[in-house]
């Protein structure tokens, strides 16, 4: 794939060898039958169990059976993810970043005991619940509630948009405790077998079609004090998860970007027209120009990015950035290499359409990019422009 | 027990290449384990994970660049690596069967392996000779092309089914200590998992020269040598069957009674 300024070159061996395990897989036992998923809205739950043999969910992690790899390798790991699909990415966004990050950062020994091993082989399914029907930019004004009971919290409350949340077995719930002073948001971890969930499924969306997507519906649900993640209060817990989600997700769309463009390349060398290839075209060289050297300048922010994490210097504000570039470049470029792919470009079998719809998704998941801008806007000025 | 596998890194050539010399241009070349030595791989650190003290020891003859392929080797259980190479082995034109034999035959005197895995041939130079040459050397018994291995290590023995010519196979048992070539599809090869990746940067992979294997420059001459390299021309006509399964399938028929493939 496209590595123009050669950034890959100074990667160590460890990385390296990452990036061609997690890109042989993909290419050998995915991208073979991932259009199909796609256009049958299914995801190959087969993978889940595959992926975590591999390692791929939160590996940057350590403990409990967790390699604890760079923050370079895992970023290289959801980009080969996101090269094939954003659903692919998402599922392990979604078990490493959302679900097993808050548990190993927040989480009492026990709770890390009995779920990262599961949670790192796929055995078990986890999923995030943080967004409501009617708070999604606005987490903070969530309604769904714990109230203190018999050692424990009944919860009730809804929430939506939830990635995986038909399949999990564990889901990670913020709530407001209106037991305590000033109902501050707690994390709960809800078994998704309790009395009161449901998890319904979204079906018919038009992006993201291979990943599984649903409700999580609570009603009168009782956990156990144990259940609550003790080390965290407030916002920070689920805003520092999506910190990290979002990191993979700077990384993932440039590998989106990459197979767009890889492929829009492919065509233009194969595609004759007018008595030759369409790459000698000179329209069609100023869109690879182009998408070349905005895939190359997110690439090397997200390298960038690596260094700060790994260093303990990466700001919730340098990841909007990185998260808000990065994918609106890949979404601007998926359009263009779905372009020069003529006709051809809206079947399913070539990718840039298919990634053209996902990353309508990425764009505004996980803060929108609007949302993203803002937090760029109160940092660079100090004025809080989504605050009344 | 003891396994010996010997893994090769091969040059892979783009679709589009060019020739320099005696050679494929270096930058139409990419690295890679061999494809056959990836099952080796497997079928031993399989043998390994079923067993009780099973080691599996891998060697690859091959310059720095190698240990790329050899770290995958580890990454997926191989317990440890040798890589032999050396000032005289960087200079020499081309490494033949004999050569690569006798200096493999060293490691093999050094290690005192049970058994001896080595992919059938190599997907860059194809001499698919060395693993049998290797038992001659060291007289070990051997079985080539075998794609089916059960192993009865207390009695010192290998059933093995052994591909041959025209669609047979051969069921033999082969006593250990022995070399046998491995064939693709003996077993599925597994993907390095990120935790084997990790454990690989940190196990051993010991640097030999022909000096410390006991051998010298002398086991570099070769009665063979590369004389020339081309591209085959293309001699033969393409047909493109279109239409549905069954319309392709009518096609090719007729295709078939015309050459007389098949009568009717």
């Amino acid at each position: 794939m496209l590595d123009y300024v050669g950034l890959e070159a100074d990667l160590d061996a460890e990385e390296r060898m990452i990036r061609d395990t997690a890109r042989d897989f993909v290419d050998e036992t995915v991208r073979p039958d991932v259009g199909e998923h796609w256009i049958e809205g299914t995801f190959p739950t087969d993978l889940i169990e595959k992926m975590g043999d591999l390692g791929f969910y939160a590996p940057n992690l350590e403990g409990y059976g967790l390699p604890g790899v760079s923050e370079t390798a895992y970023g290289l790991l959801m980009q080969e993810l996101e090269a094939c699909d954003s659903g692919l990415r998402s599922m392990a966004s979604v078990q490493g970043a959302l679900v097993m990050y808050p548990i190993h950062a927040f989480g009492s020994e026990e709770q890390k005991e009995e779920w990262l091993p599961k949670l790192g082989t796929g055995e078990a399914v986890g999923c995030f619940g943080l967004t409501e029907p009617e708070h999604g930019s606005d987490p903070s004004s969530m309604t769904t509630h714990a109230e203190s009971e018999d050692d424990g919290y009944v919860l009730n409350g809804a929430k939506t948009w939830i990635t995986n949340s038909p399949i999990a077995d564990v889901a990670v719930v913020w709530a407001r405790d209106r037991s305590a002073d000033d109902s501050p948001v707690r994390g709960f971890l809800v078994e998704t077998d309790r009395d009161g969930v449901s998890t319904n499924k979204i079906d018919e969306k038009l992006s993201l079609r291979a990943s599984i997507t649903g409700e999580i519906g609570l009603n009168d649900v009782y956990v156990p004090e144990e259940n609550v993640l003790p080390e965290v209060s407030g916002m920070k817990g689920p805003l520092s998860c999506l910190t990290q989600a979002r990191y993979g997700i700077a990384w993932g769309a440039i590998g989106a970007a990459r197979d767009c463009f890889e492929t829009a390349r492919q065509y233009a060398t194969d595609r004759e027209q007018f008595g030759g290839p369409i790459a000698r075209f000179q329209l069609q060289q100023q869109k690879l120009a182009e998408m070349a050297t905005q895939i190359t300048t997110s690439q090397l922010l997200a390298h960038r990015l690596a260094d700060l994490k790994e260093r303990g210097e990466m700001t919730p504000q340098h990841v909007s950035m990185a998260k808000r570039n990065n994918v609106r470049m890949a979404r601007d470029q998926s359009r263009i290499a779905r372009e020069m792919l003529g006709g051809n470009g809206i079947t399913a079998d070539y990718s840039p359409m298919r990634h053209m719809a996902n990353l309508e998704t990425v764009y505004t998941y996980e803060g929108t990019h609007d949302i993203h801008t803002l937090v760029l806007g109160q940092d660079l000025t100090g004025f809080a422009a989504f605050e009344q | 027990m003891k396994i010996l596998v010997t893994v090769k890194e091969v040059a892979e050539a783009e679709d589009d290449f060019e020739i320099d010399g005696l050679d494929i241009d270096e930058r139409y070349l990419e690295y890679d384990l061999n494809e056959w030595d990836d099952y080796a791989v497997e079928e031993a650190v399989t043998i390994a994970e079923d067993g009780d003290d099973v080691e599996v020891v891998s060697v690859t003859i091959g310059p720095e660049r190698a240990e790329e392929t050899v770290r995958m080797a580890l990454a997926k259980g191989v317990d440890r690596a040798i890589r032999v190479w050396d000032d005289d082995l960087e200079s020499a034109d081309m490494l033949d069967v004999g050569t690569k034999a006798d200096i493999l035959a060293a490691v093999v005197e050094e290690e005192d392996p049970d058994l001896v895995f080595s992919g059938v041939q190599a997907n860059d130079d194809g001499f698919g000779a060395t693993g049998v040459a290797l038992a001659e050397v060291v007289d070990m018994e051997w079985g080539a092309v075998v794609n089916d291995l059960d192993l009865d290590a207390e009695g010192g023995v290998a059933h093995v089914h052994r591909e041959l010519e025209g669609g047979v196979e051969e069921l033999t048992d082969i006593e250990l200590p022995a070399v046998l070539t491995i064939q693709t599809g003996i077993n599925e090869p597994r993907y390095a998992s990120l935790r084997g990746i990790r454990q690989a940067q940190r196990k051993p992979l010991d640097v030999q020269g022909l000096g410390d294997l006991g051998l010298d420059a002398s086991v570099l001459e070769s009665a063979v040598s590369r004389t020339a390299m081309f591209e085959p021309e293309s001699e033969s006509d393409v047909t493109v069957f279109e239409g549905g399964a069954e319309e392709e399938a009518g096609q090719l028929a007729d295709l078939l009674r015309d050459k007389g493939v098949v009568e009717g």
